[in-house]
């Protein structure tokens, strides 16, 4: 259940994103309450992963304002653009904001398990022993454990996923970010990794999820939002939202999608 | 052909080959620091810092390492009073390390491209996730950026590990007697230049036919994700009637 009692994990302010002269976003607010599962939907190019990789300054928004947890991130504005003003700042944001990519990108040249425990000791200074434990029982929990010495590209795309989103739970994140985290499997494969979200999201994990999967985000989002063209289009509980969109473009989207 | 003659010269020449193995190896590791900071340098294109680097790999990429060993143990007496008030004169005026400085320079040019290749050659995804893990700076490239790069840049670092080697020979000619060095001094005894050379060539034969062995298997013990795993029998069912 969200809890609206204190402050948003995630916050943003009239986020505005600049390639060039193209505007993607165009004034984004949104705050992610802990223990919210929010869907994000949109039609390609509509700006999803850019707010996705804002919220980490992977992107840097060209204005407004980011904070995780109420901490406001620190840009700096440079002749080029906005830059990173604190990189210790935001290497500290970012082991509290765990992100799990479309194609997996775990690191190739390690096993599973040193995925699993490289950030968590190298970063946040924990414990070799202790995280060893810890990815040990994170790949049982996502079904892998029998993987944990093997190398990602000896892993089908389900698995690399799988390892992936624990990758993400060892940083013992405060929310989660998936971009399209099923878009890159095979079909037969994308049961298997929305299953593990779910179970997440029954865990009352904060998440923000970029997702084309409706049923998935009808069912297991507590909150839906509908971006187009760089703005917020929609924004409410899911079910709801799914059962009467109050804008027209979003019931044509559910519509089209439906068709698929 | 005198084989006791060769044999005789062979166990002579065994005496050079410590000088030969240090200079190299230290030669290699004082090149192997430098072309790591070139290649990042020119990765990374840092003003100003990009264009020596680039205009220096240029330089000794494109004159022989004869002529700079020669150039840096004949040329820089004519910096003595500065190189004094450095207290670099006492190692400069030596030729050891004359020699070394050559070879490490020289081969840092080299080493430095093939690392540039292996630095560009890392999956810009997987450097993004190291941010987005929360890694920047120099622990992003001494945990994810150089392990991959060094894995890619391997066997042409290797080969650099051999020219080397075989680079060390040139530095009988400014006086050290390492195996090529004892060489010519025994050649100038004995007039008899094949049997003292095939000697020599097989000494250098066997050091880097051993440092290739040594970087293969570093090389297989390195990147074993790029193998296809050990594949675990599978249990077969037994067939039901
Ligand atoms: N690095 C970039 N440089 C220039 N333009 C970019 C860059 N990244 C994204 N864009 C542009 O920004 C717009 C939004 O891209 P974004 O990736 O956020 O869309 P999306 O909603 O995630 O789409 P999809 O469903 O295809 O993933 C697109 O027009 C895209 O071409
Ligand atoms: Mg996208």
């Amino acid at each position: 259940m969200p809890d609206h009692s204190s402050q948003p994990v995630v916050s943003l302010r009239d986020i505005h994103k600049h390639f060039g002269a193209l505007e993607v976003l165009k004034g984004i607010s949104l705050e992610a309450q802990k223990g919210e599962v929010i869907a994000i939907l949109g039609s390609s190019g509509s700006g999803k992963s850019t707010m996705l990789r804002c919220i980490n300054m992977l992107e840097l928004p060209t204005a407004g304002e980011v904070a995780i947890n109420g901490e406001a991130i620190r840009l700096k504005v440079t002749r080029n653009g906005p830059a990173i003003a604190d990189q210790k700042q935001i290497d500290r944001i970012r082991t509290r904001v765990a992100m799990v990519f479309q194609s997996f990108n775990l690191w190739s040249h390690m096993t599973i398990e040193q995925n699993l425990i490289e950030a968590p000791i190298h970063v946040q200074g924990r414990h070799r022993s202790d995280c060893i434990a810890e990815a040990k029982a994170l790949l049982d929990k996502v079904g892998i454990a029998d993987k944990i010495d093997a190398y990602p590209a000896h892993l089908s795309g389900g698995q690399q996923q799988r390892a992936a989103i624990a990758r993400a739970l060892a940083m013992h994140p405060d929310v989660m970010l998936f971009d399209e985290p099923t878009s890159a499997l095979d079909p037969e494969r994308v049961g298997e990794v929305l299953k593990v979200i779910r179970a997440l999201a029954e865990e009352g994990r904060t998440m923000l999820v970029v997702t084309h999967e409706m049923a998935f985000a009808r069912e297991v989002a507590s909150r839906v939002i509908f971006l187009h063209q760089g703005r917020i289009e929609e924004d409410g509980p899911a079910k709801e939202t799914f059962a009467n969109p109050k804008s027209e473009r979003f019931r044509q989207f559910i519509a089209t999608a439906h068709n698929h | 052909m005198d084989f006791a003659f060769i044999g005789q010269t062979f166990l002579q020449l065994l005496g050079g080959i410590p000088l030969t193995l240090k200079l190299a190896a230290v030669a290699f590791l004082i090149a192997s620091v430098l072309a790591v900071l070139i290649a990042i340098i020119r990765t990374r294109k840092i003003p100003v810092l990009d264009q020596i680097a680039g205009f220096y790999v240029f330089v000794l990429r494109g004159t022989p390492l004869l002529v700079q060993i020669f150039l840096i143990y004949y040329g820089l007496g004519q910096f003595r009073p500065t190189l004094q008030s450095l207290g670099l004169w006492q190692f400069l005026r030596d030729p050891y390390w004359c020699s070394i400085l050559a070879l490490a320079l020289n081969s840092s040019a080299y080493a430095s491209e093939i690392l540039r290749g292996g630095l560009r050659s890392v999956p810009v995804r997987e450097i993004e996730t190291a941010r987005a893990y929360g890694m920047s700076g120099l622990r992003l490239y001494r945990r994810i950026i150089l392990p991959i790069a060094i894995r890619r840049a391997l066997p042409g670092y290797g080969n650099e590990l051999i020219l080397m080697v075989k680079a060390t020979s040139l530095t009988s000619t400014i006086t050290l007697m390492e195996v090529t060095g004892i060489a010519a001094k025994l050649i100038s005894e004995s007039y008899r230049p094949v049997e003292v050379f095939i000697a020599a060539g097989v000494i250098y034969l066997a050091i880097n036919f051993i440092l290739t062995r040594v970087i293969a298997l570093l090389d297989w013990w390195l990147t074993p994700h790029l193998r296809r795993p050990r594949i675990v029998a599978a249990k077969l069912e037994p067939a039901h009637a």
